[in-house]
């Protein structure tokens, strides 16, 4: 297997640029993505846009960050790779369906950052095509953080032979404790994450998109439940997540955990805790 | 070094339901009200005491030296030190811990532990995003940094915050908690009107009796625990809808404590103290711990004290037999009744780090003159008021007599004390 071409870009790409060309919708075709992996070395973590980062999801500011910020500061290397011109798939109308990310060690708030991130695939789906979106972070040539962002394009076509997933096992247990997602919260995510997509904060968008109101980032209550287990978490860990139905704003959730020997198991479902919305485990890394 | 600390009285306002009769006061005037009604009846006026601790739990930020104030405000001498303490509903019992200890070991001599709450008076904040503007407005070295500052203010900033009493990790009400523990230990509708009914029977014979004429001065008008209902029946109780765990739920209004305002303060001090000043001693505080479980990993919220009580049976030699009474704060009439369970578990026992079950608490024991599901639980103020009170029913059963004392807290805690009577 040849190297993976490396570009090293020299600052952040525009968000808002690569979202307008992300956004223009990809055809119905066989899915194709770029090679090239995209690079930004030596990247220092914004303190304010952090504490705000972790208000909004509930953690405790921490010099340690949590793993899915070290995701966030990878997200505009995904933009990027899906704007690039060797993609033919679009952000538009891509469904995030599942999402695994390592963290190898602690991260320190003041630590600088070596992002790399490519795409992976297609792999063929029932629904359309699969796209792995592959992020890494190094601190002096160790890599601390480690994570892949699945995503469904939708009638798209992949070569290959369709991986029958097992469908994730859910059954309704009384939930923990509740949460309420207030109607601006998608707009608080997006200023800290930085994900521009609208049919986060906008009503028009989100009908555009086929919701009948605004949904929260999965990445949000992704992060809203590695919150409620912060203190039980150890340095190092895998955490692997599957969306199952987007979170409509505003709204009441309920969440449900329970412990195994090496982590956790977690479900973020509707508010009486019988529908499953996302599905959370995380393994203590040996 | 090593002193007794006793009870020598108390004093609290009459309790009254949020939005009644002491609405318009506010935690500092309904702690004032209580210490100078304790100190009226034990002629403390111009006294320095060694040191006056109450707390609040809904407190506002300008209120930090709240105890301090109302010392200030009273006829106490002003050379009179004060601190707040707070642990939510347990609050009034820390301070009665602080100020005990503080005598056992020497350091003072006397002192008065208290609480007080206003759910009428309670403090509204701003949302998160606009105190975060106002602050950088406020930092501003300019005019036009601060008009930039402020201009960042947006209308769903505006919507003010009143406080939750909803645990912040877990997003659930106490109540919607308590209504999980209810499903749990297959708690009863029955059996919990049957404890809302006794709570305010024998709340209600105590006040036709006096018990509470040299426990409770009378506050703007109000002379008695205004949500005191002497005529409730489990009957009428059977009547009321469920305000927690759905449509299919057992606990209502009726079963469940009020929100409240009132305020109570305890005078402790050391034998030689009481000997010195010729005041009645009550009881004596032998002991006491804390404990606190997991709500966020999914425990019962409110069952904290099961664990405290077994630690501290333990470390007294002491079985539920041993006590001639038991009081068990009310928080709901269901949390009294899981715990009662919870006593006689061994498995739940042993879970919590005990060696086995408690036991069981003798019923004609428990609670004996009401408790917070009829007097009302304004919550820092609970503590005190139970202590008083438990301390008056210990020295008339005469010296030796014993009794507990188990209060459940916000935040999965829980405080449990022996007294003993003098």
């Amino acid at each position: 297997m040849t190297a993976r071409p490396v570009v090293e870009l020299s600052a952040p790409p525009d968000m808002r640029a690569a979202f307008a060309r992300a956004m223009v919708p990809g055809g119905k075709g066989s899915a194709r993505i770029p090679r090239t992996a995209l690079a930004l070395r030596d990247v220092a973590q914004d303190g304010a846009r952090y504490a705000e980062y972790s208000r909004v999801c509930g953690f405790t500011l921490r010099d340690q960050v949590p793993p899915t910020w070290l995701h966030v500061l990878t997200f505009p290397l995904h933009l990027a790779v899906l704007s690039s011109r060797q993609s033919s798939v679009r952000l538009a109308g891509l469904v995030h369906v599942s999402n695994t990310m390592t963290i190898h060690r602690a991260v320190a708030a003041d630590e600088r950052l070596d992002i790399t991130v490519h795409a992976d695939g297609p792999r063929p789906h029932r629904r359309g095509a699969l796209v792995d979106l592959v992020g890494r972070i190094d601190v002096d040539g160790e890599t601390v953080w480690d994570g892949v962002s699945t995503y469904l394009a939708s009638g798209m076509q992949a070569p290959g032979e369709i991986e029958e997933q097992p469908k994730p096992e859910f059954e309704p247990a009384g939930i923990t404790g509740t949460w309420r997602l207030p109607a601006t919260l998608g707009r608080r995510y997006r200023d800290v994450s930085g994900d521009p997509n609208p049919i986060h904060t906008s009503a028009l968008a989100a009908r555009v998109f086929g919701f009948r109101r605004p949904i929260i980032h999965g990445m949000w209550t992704h992060a809203r439940m590695l919150a409620a287990l912060e203190s039980r978490l150890p340095d190092a860990y895998r955490t692997d997540v599957s969306f199952i139905r987007p979170v409509s704003l505003p709204s009441t959730v309920g969440y449900v955990l329970s412990a195994r020997e090496d982590g956790f198991d977690t479900a973020v479902t509707d508010a009486r805790g019988d529908k499953p919305r996302l599905l959370l485990s995380t393994f203590k890394k040996q | 070094m090593n002193h007794n600390a006793v009870v020598i009285g108390g004093n609290r306002t009459p309790f009254a339901k949020v939005g009644g009769k002491l609405a318009q006061a506010s935690n500092q005037d309904m702690l004032t009200s209580a210490l100078e009604g304790l100190i009226a009846r034990y002629g403390l006026a111009g006294e320095r005491l060694g040191e006056v601790a109450a707390g609040a739990v809904l407190k506002d930020a300008s209120d930090f030296n709240l105890t301090r104030e109302a010392v200030l405000g009273s006829s106490l001498a002003p050379s009179t030190p004060a601190c707040d303490l707070q642990q939510a509903c347990a609050t009034g019992m820390e301070t009665a811990v602080y100020i005990s200890n503080k005598i056992r070991l020497g350091q003072i001599e006397v002192g008065i532990a208290g609480g007080v709450d206003s759910a009428s008076d309670a403090p509204i904040s701003v949302s998160d995003p606009l105190r975060r503007i106002l602050l950088r407005a406020n930092a501003a070295r300019s005019a036009r940094q601060r008009v930039k500052a402020l201009s960042a203010i947006r209308p769903q900033h505006l919507a003010p915050k009143a406080p939750s009493i909803n645990e912040p990790r877990t997003g659930l009400s106490m109540g919607g908690h308590q209504a999980k523990t209810t499903v749990a230990w297959e708690v009863t509708r029955e059996e919990q009107d049957e404890i809302a009914a006794a709570s305010h029977q024998n709340l209600a014979r105590a006040w036709d009796e006096g018990f509470f004429d040299d426990l409770v001065t009378p506050y703007l008008g109000l002379t008695k625990d205004a949500i005191l209902r002497p005529d409730t029946t489990v009957e009428k109780l059977a009547k009321l809808k469920p305000a927690f765990g759905g449509p299919e739920g057992t606990m209502t209004a009726g079963n469940s404590t009020a929100l409240s305002d009132g305020a109570s303060a305890v005078l402790i001090a050391s034998e030689e103290w009481a000997d010195a000043h010729d005041a009645p001693k009550l009881a004596t505080i032998v002991d006491s711990e804390v404990a606190a479980v997991d709500h966020p990993g999914g425990e019962d919220l409110l069952l904290a004290p099961v664990a405290a009580a077994g630690r501290l049976l333990k470390r007294q030699g002491l079985t539920p037999a041993d006590f001639d009474f038991v009081e068990i704060h009310e928080a709901f009439a269901s949390t009294v009744a899981a715990t009662l369970k919870a006593y006689e578990d061994e498995d739940y026992c042993v879970k919590v780090g005990l060696e086995g079950a408690i036991g069981a608490i003798p019923r004609d024991r428990l609670n004996v003159k009401g408790s917070s599901l009829a007097a009302g639980h304004p919550f820092a103020a609970t503590g005190g008021r139970i202590i008083a009170s438990t301390a008056k029913m210990l020295h008339e059963k005469g010296p030796g007599s014993k009794a507990l004392i188990s209060v459940c807290a916000a935040g999965g805690q829980g405080i449990v004390m022996i007294l003993e009577g003098i």
